[in-house]
């Protein structure tokens, strides 16, 4: 690979990263299968995109897009705690209603951001660093956010969050709230993914109606190929898990591409790699039984032939 | 202390599933009293906890905690001052989380959670303190994750994390029920020495007829949603468990049809 491929590669990774950390928030923290990702990923990249090109201030405009994404949030939450919609429906059903919204921000399908300013082509004018400006930008951002999280998970509020995906029928006889926790994390988890999207699209410098389609089976994918690659003792080193997920999940997939897939294959490479991981300790069940049976026919064979 | 004035609760009303799980129960309690709680398997008991604690809201009656009127409070609420212990030893902590976690956010009960880191020291040598009293080793291992740790451990856990905050009311359902006899017992003893130190307010449901006599100072008996029983004082202490099951008998109408309760 040539080091414009790595380079990019990893750029994009640190990116995408910020979504696998806002999958990793509902997914795991909230123990909550939220399938908004999918739109409020596009929503971030659309709201961004075209307040830039409406001549937004680009830093000004990515912090619109995590709050757009929290909005999607707040809204998937209040259907599901409000209204009692199970959250797989209520993740869909805000899915699709933002398609729609979506095309509505962008006003047609995709919008260029060639020649526009944003915030890569600042910093790099800022700091004069050209091509290594896109990768330092994401690494101080994702440092920050991953130190935000994690330390936000170990303040009281942030227990109380854990502890509503882990136990609702404890947190709330400890006095919780579990509805406003449920909203806020998942406000937050959808503003994270919506903050990805915003980079991800100034990076390649178009958004695209269709870009976000799938992201959930990727953020669950980087989340999974984290936590098993680097383990999840404490929250600290799950959280470096899950941004390293993300990372490690781009780098498959451009050494998948170097071997000559097509990038159209992705997706089915992508939900592959999820349903090993999820399959992989049933199939460890079956086989342990079995492995134990012939380890025990063997151990009486070993003796006797010591005996001789 | 606690009033609870005509309560009723149905369970799907207008359906061929129609229950009736509280028939206008009223109740009286004063601060300091440990109430027993008997009755065969559908007799309202667990159902008068939950309406106590807020699980749903009663289709009529008040309830009043320290001449406060909390009938329209929603169970996180009522949290603030009620605290309670449940048969499942697995729902009263997070499994996930760490041991210390677990008990900081008990402390924060009644108190506005905020962003600020959670554990220092001094809560750590609290929690330590507070462990020891257990006597189950739990102080040397704060940052265990609960899922190690046993049902017996988790419901002792679970009593702490009720306890020392001192809420006005302590609701106990069945709580050393699915524990083994050994661990039952400990628990139990648990239990009744928080009461005695702290004149702990409690409720306790329980299918054991010799606990209901011997723990706690004042007994109620529910069947088909009311309360057909309630003795104390003087009354109690002369009542023995054959006694207590003839009353049952005489009072309900029916036999007491439950293995569990003669066999416990």
């Amino acid at each position: 690979m040539s080091s414009i491929v790595i380079l990019g590669t990893l750029e994009q990774g640190l990116m995408y990263s910020l979504m696998v950390l806002g999958v990793y928030l509902s997914f795991r923290i909230l123990n909550y299968a939220d399938l908004t990702a999918d739109s409020s990923f596009t929503l971030g990249a659309a709201t961004a995109a075209s307040l830039i090109t409406s001549g937004f201030n680009p830093w000004l405009a990515t912090l619109i897009a995590f709050f757009a994404g929290c909005l999607a949030g707040t809204f998937t939450g209040i259907l599901h705690t409000k209204f009692k919609i199970t959250p797989l429906l209520s993740g869909i059903l805000t899915m699709i209603a933002l398609y729609s919204i979506n095309l509505r921000v962008m006003g047609k399908a995709n919008i260029s951001l060639l020649r526009m300013r944003t915030i890569f082509s600042d910093f790099s004018t800022f700091t004069h660093m050209e091509e290594y400006s896109v990768i330092i930008l994401s690494i101080i951002t994702v440092s920050i956010i991953g130190l935000i999280i994690y330390f936000f998970l170990e303040t009281e509020l942030g227990l109380a969050l854990r502890a509503t995906g882990d136990n609702e029928i404890m947190i709330r006889s400890q006095g919780v709230n579990t509805d406003i926790m449920k909203i806020s994390g998942l406000a937050i988890s959808n503003g994270l993914i919506a903050f990805s999207g915003s980079y991800v699209a100034q990076n390649q410098l178009f958004a695209d109606v269709s870009m976000g389609i799938g992201i959930i089976v990727i953020g669950l994918a980087s989340v999974i190929i984290g936590e098993v690659l680097i383990g999840t003792s404490s929250i600290g080193r799950t959280v470096l898990a899950v941004l390293c997920g993300g990372v490690i999940y781009r780098i498959i997939i451009a050494i998948v591409l170097q071997l000559g897939l097509r990038a159209t294959d992705l997706k089915l490479i992508t939900a592959l790699i999820v349903i090993i991981a999820l399959i992989s300790p049933q199939i460890k069940n079956k086989l342990t039984p079995i492995y134990e049976k012939i380890q025990n026919k063997l151990t009486p064979l070993h003796k006797e032939k010591d005996k001789e | 202390m606690l009033k609870i004035e005509n309560i009723s609760k149905t369970f799907n009303k207008g359906s061929i599933n129609e229950n009736t799980a509280l028939k206008s129960v009223s109740l009286k309690m004063e601060r300091g009293e440990f109430i027993t709680v008997i009755g065969s398997n559908g007799a309202g008991k667990s159902t008068l906890l939950n309406a106590i604690a807020g699980n749903f809201p009663v289709d009529c009656g008040k309830i009043i905690i320290d001449n406060k009127d909390v009938t329209k409070f929603p169970q996180h609420k009522r949290a603030n001052f009620i605290s309670r212990v449940f048969q499942d030893p697995m729902s009263g902590t997070a499994a996930s989380m760490k041991i210390e976690e677990n008990l900081v956010m008990a402390l924060k009960r009644g108190e506005k959670r905020r962003l600020r880191w959670a554990i220092k020291q001094r809560e750590r040598t609290f929690f330590c303190e507070e462990l020891k009293k257990l006597d189950l080793g739990l102080e040397d291992r704060l940052s265990a994750r609960v899922s190690l740790l046993s049902g017996g451990q988790r419901q002792a856990l679970t009593l702490l994390m009720a306890t020392f905050k001192e809420p006005k009311l302590l609701l106990l359902d069945e709580h050393t029920a699915a524990l083994d006899p050994k661990t039952a017992e400990k628990v139990l003893n648990l239990t009744c020495n928080v009461a005695e130190a702290t004149h702990q307010t409690t409720i306790m449901i329980t299918h054991n007829l010799e606990h209901a006599l011997s723990v706690g100072n004042r007994t109620i008996m529910m069947h088909e949603g009311n309360i057909i029983l309630d003795i104390k004082g003087e009354e109690r202490k002369n009542v023995k468990i054959a006694q207590l099951m003839k009353m049952f008998e005489q009072a309900s109408g029916a036999n007491l049809n439950t293995d569990r309760m003669l066999f416990s």
